[in-house]
């Protein structure tokens, strides 16, 4: 294999593209895991409905889906907090905590199938693309439409700014302390019922700011969520759960191996290359390639 | 056997022996969705016998289906089917064993995630495999009756059933359960963990393989997209989740539940059926977080567990 | 007395002739309205609609003479080749429909061969293609299709003489269809003295084609072979336009046949070649411009090229043959396995099950438009080397 296609600048900027919207869908999934230990399967139609409020943004009124992002995040977060309130709450209220996890790991398929469908019927089942930004530019030797650079300008904005928040910001904090140990933050008078709120609120919003940033670049549909839900859990894993920095340096794994992997090897190998690395990660180093060991439950 | 032991039995033989004669009785597509209904049986039951008993919950045993299903189409017309599908089941099994040896060693969200995750390998293994082996997609011809599948289903949901019966009574279900409460505390008190559900695990895929061979026969169709569908892994960890997971009725009672909501409201309003159908998944939950066997069970009051 | 009886006789005729003439004709089938394929399967569930629109404006369809209504049965598969089978017996059986039509895709069209073998039942089949359906005996389901993935590997070997081509990058999705036209496409390429450069394949629901891409565009082949479905198909466009890959000959296997492609690409389509054999241009086949007015018309957005074509064939078929034999099965066969037919994309005839006379051809997008530039016997245009990308 051509040794000046791997280092071109064009295969390095495909896989900081891709890496920073990875990054943005599994830091909502680790959030909401490492807090509650709960595995949002529905995760991908979040980043779903966020491409589909950019591309009705901007096929209806022509609205930059830069903007459109922060109206699908502010939507995105409403959601997340109401399905806190009226379905997670009462989960853990429920008497049957032994069960919280199946329990959980059904009411996300259940509203996975909910928004998948819901966004069919609205929609209907067709794809949607549209081109916005879709000049090209030349950086080095590497060409990259602008749309894919603005992207990654976005999402690493929103990754640095999660870094500040998590550091910096009291309910950031907080969220670390729980994932840390949850009783001993509620002992601390951390108010976990309202950081969980807060959790599911972020979690979704980074979701849906990533699937309207995913939006320019590729086709949408109401069925696209599932393999995002699965590239998540990977890098999750890979990254260690509830390690919020990990999601990031999992997500740069995940796209490099996608990238890279397939010129040094085949893109035939692909999946079987990432599921491959994943699985070896986990069995080998249960606790992630950066985590602690974490219990997980 | 007590008094009730007995007539659960009666009831039971019965219950089987009436199905057994439903092909006289109703038309091929009533018989297609019985034949759905007896998969969603096998299938959840012996997923309850791992996953249920131990509390490592497999997103993934539609791996063990897809296995199957491959294996019989490679089989056909190179063994006769009555073998074709015994071994199929042999195939999940070894598959079982060989994922089991380092994936058991991994526990709770990230059991759940691999199991995910090792699925979806083994299916873009066996596309690499295919567009290898210069096949696209594979036509079965001449494939057995209905009714003929229709037996043969009915053989392992009511063979899974047993097994479940079978290992939930016995040592290997009391130690998976006591894995389930404290897998640490188990394994100080003498349980090999690693054996019991390695155990546990290959059993679970047996049937599951086997399944996904008769399946195959049905649909006469093979593509490995819809084979290792993650629809499938879903579908039995819902059915035994509503059910309740424990006790053999359990996964019985989320199939019945799930195939009828699914046949009322499917050719009604295709488009709204699913949304109502993951309505009700989400309702379910909430409202009847133990499943439906045991609330059943709390109506009846304080008995035997 | 004689006169009486006669008259009556012949009111009782006529009641009874008119009520069999009022009983509805049962038409059935399935197709993907939900699950990951209905956006594919969307343009041949459209052209069914357009059908049942026009019979119920004409009152009907002729039956061996006599016009009768047509009441339309239609389900759901869910995206799920392996309840197909269940859904066409359930028609059969308990619907007890007169006629069907197929459902969208390959896989569906074999998984439901078993079924219309057992009941005996014929149906024209439409969106499949794939040398296995030759393994399948005649008498049941039919494939007007010229696209055959080994038809379509010769042709597209020639194709590529002609316009001298002398290097070749492919790209295959593992996909069933891709994969066949490539088993047939490698070794005719060899045999011809094309040099093939690059010949990747991927996985389905891959991400990024960035690493093959920009081994191609190193390359520089004089054609691009993109034997994709229309993800990938876009995938590519995007990628293409950003590295700035130049070659004159791009094919994109499946995809730009669906007006999705047209409306979302613009200018950038034009040049893209992809697998079709129908155009409304072709002058020779007078019916097919009418029949994409009338599909412009009721959805605002042109037909598929590939399958609302086939759709819309299938459907000619069975009307012609049930003009001539009722819906007495066996007629049926007879007349669908004999008789030539007059459709929107030419005559059509089929030896066995597959339609022998319509030739396997290639469709270019020019000006927004899709023209058909191979064969020359049957070109609507001439090919055109693919024009610079937008910036």
């Amino acid at each position: 294999m051509d040794l000046s296609v791997i280092l071109s600048g064009q295969l390095l900027a495909s896989v900081l593209v891709l890496a920073s919207l990875y990054a943005l869908v599994a830091i909502g999934l680790n959030l909401v895991y490492g807090t509650m230990r709960l595995l949002n399967v529905a995760h991908g139609e979040l980043v779903m409905l966020g491409g589909y409020v950019a591309y009705w943004g901007f096929a209806q009124w022509g609205i930059s889906p830069l903007i459109s992002a922060l109206f699908a995040m502010a939507v995105a977060a409403a959601a997340g907090a109401l399905i806190y309130i009226a379905v997670i709450r009462r989960l853990f209220r429920s008497r049957f905590q032994a069960r919280v996890e199946a329990n959980s790991l059904l009411v996300f398929f259940g509203i996975s199938i909910i928004v998948q469908n819901v966004t069919a019927l609205a929609f209907t089942a067709n794809n949607r693309g549209y081109s916005y930004l879709d000049d090209v530019i030349a950086i080095g030797d590497a060409r990259i439409a602008a749309n894919r650079l603005a992207a990654l300008a976005v999402a690493s904005v929103a990754c640095f700014a999660c870094a500040l928040f998590f550091r910096f910001a009291r309910s950031g904090m907080a969220m670390r302390a729980i994932i840390q140990h949850r009783e001993a933050a509620a002992l601390v008078g951390i108010d976990v019922d309202r950081i969980n709120l807060q959790v599911f609120a972020l979690g979704f919003a980074l979701a849906a700011l990533a699937g309207a940033l995913i939006s320019m670049t590729q086709t949408i549909s109401p069925f696209m969520g599932f393999p995002f839900t699965v590239s998540g859990f990977v890098i999750i894993i890979l990254g260690g759960l509830g390690n919020l920095p990990g999601s990031i340096f999992g997500a740069t794994i995940l796209a490099a191996v996608e990238v890279y992997g397939v010129t040094l090897i085949s893109p035939s190998f692909r999946s079987i290359l990432v599921y491959g690395v994943f699985i070896a990660a986990l069995v080998l180093r249960p606790q992630g390639l950066l985590g602690r060991p974490i219990k997980a439950r | 056997m007590t008094r009730r032991g007995q007539s659960v039995v009666a009831l039971a033989l019965a219950g089987v022996a009436l199905f057994a004669l439903l092909p006289l009785v109703v038309g091929p597509y009533a018989l297609g969705i019985g034949l759905g209904l007896l998969m969603w049986i096998a299938l959840a039951e012996s997923w309850a016998m791992f996953s249920g008993l131990s509390g490592y919950i497999s997103l993934g045993h539609a791996v063990f289906y897809g296995v199957g299903a491959y294996a019989t189409v490679l089989l056909w017309q190179v063994v006769p089917l009555w073998l074709a599908i015994p071994l199929s089941g042999v195939a999940a099994g070894l598959l079982a064993v060989c994922l089991g040896w380092p994936c058991l060693r991994v526990r709770g969200a990230y059991f759940v995630i691999l199991t995910l995750g090792v699925s979806e390998v083994v299916k873009y293994i066996v596309i690499r495999t295919e567009a290898a082996l210069g096949r696209q997609g594979r036509l079965l011809i001449g494939t057995p009756s209905l009714t003929i599948l229709f037996e043969a289903m009915l053989v392992l949901a009511v063979v899974s059933m047993i097994v479940l019966y079978m290992v939930r009574s016995s040592k290997l279900g009391a130690g998976l359960l006591a894995i389930r409460e404290d897998e640490v505390a188990a394994e100080a008190v003498g349980v090999n963990a690693t054996a019991l559900k390695l155990l546990a695990f290959t059993l679970s895929a047996l049937i599951p393989g086997m399944v996904g061979g008769l399946m195959i026969l049905r649909s006469t169709y093979f593509e490995p997209l819809q084979a290792f569908s993650p629809t499938t892994s879903f579908t039995i960890v819902t059915i035994a989740i509503l059910g309740g997971t424990d006790e053999v009725p359990g996964p019985l009672l989320g199939a019945v539940l799930l195939v009828l909501m699914s046949e009322l409201l499917w050719a009604r309003a295709p488009e709204v059926y699913m949304i109502i159908l993951g309505v009700l998944l989400v309702a379910f939950v909430l409202f009847l977080p133990e499943g439906l066997l045991g609330r059943a069970q709390r109506l009846r009051g304080p008995a035997k567990s | 007395m004689k006169i009486a009886l006669a008259f009556a006789a012949t009111l009782l005729a006529t009641t009874i002739t008119a009520a069999s003439a009022q009983e509805p004709v049962k038409i059935g089938y399935a197709i993907s309205k939900t699950g990951p394929f209905a956006p594919a399967a969307r343009t041949q569930l459209q052209t069914y609609e357009l059908w049942a629109d026009q019979v119920a404006a004409a009152g009907g369809i002729d039956v061996g003479g006599t016009k009768r209504p047509v009441k339309f049965i239609s389900y759901d598969d869910q995206s799920d080749f392996s309840k197909a089978p269940a859904i066409y017996e359930k028609l059969i059986t308990d619907d007890k429909v007169d006629l069907l039509l197929a459902p969208w895709g390959t896989p569906f069209h074999f998984s439901v061969v078993g079924i219309l073998e057992k009941y005996q039942f014929p149906m024209v089949g439409n969106s499949a293609a794939s040398v296995t359906i030759r393994d399948i005996k005649p008498g049941n389901i039919w494939f007007p299709t010229s696209a055959i993935p080994d038809r379509l590997a010769a042709e597209l070997v020639k194709f590529l003489q002609a316009q001298k081509a002398n290097t070749v990058a492919i790209s295959t999705l593992q996909l069933p269809f891709s994969l066949e036209v490539k088993k047939f496409l490698m070794p005719a390429l060899e045999s011809s003295g094309l040099k093939v450069v690059v010949n990747d394949e991927y996985a389905p629901d891959v991400k990024d084609l960035t690493a093959t891409l920009t081994k191609i565009k190193q390359a520089a082949p004089d054609a691009v072979l993109m034997l994709c479905y229309p993800p990938d198909g876009v995938l590519y466009l995007k990628g293409a336009r950003e590295l700035g890959i130049v070659s004159p000959f791009q094919l994109l296997l499946v995809g730009p046949a669906d007006p999705f492609f047209e409306k979302t690409f613009g200018p950038n389509l034009d040049g893209i070649v992809t697998m079709g054999h129908w155009s409304p241009f072709q002058a020779k086949w007078p019916k097919a411009r009418p029949f994409y007015d009338a599909y412009v018309k009721k959805f605002n957005e042109p037909p598929d090229y590939l399958d609302s074509a086939l759709a819309w064939m299938s459907i000619e078929i069975l009307e012609q043959a049930v003009k001539t034999a009722g819906l007495d099965k066996a007629k049926i066969r007879q007349a669908i396995s004999t008789e030539t037919f007059d459709t929107i994309n030419g005559p059509v005839k089929f030896k066995g099950v597959e339609n022998v006379i319509t030739p396997t051809m290639f469709l270019q997008f020019q000006k927004g438009q899709a023209q058909i530039v191979w064969p020359a016997s049957e070109a609507t245009a001439a090919f055109e080397p693919k024009p610079a990308w937008t910036k």
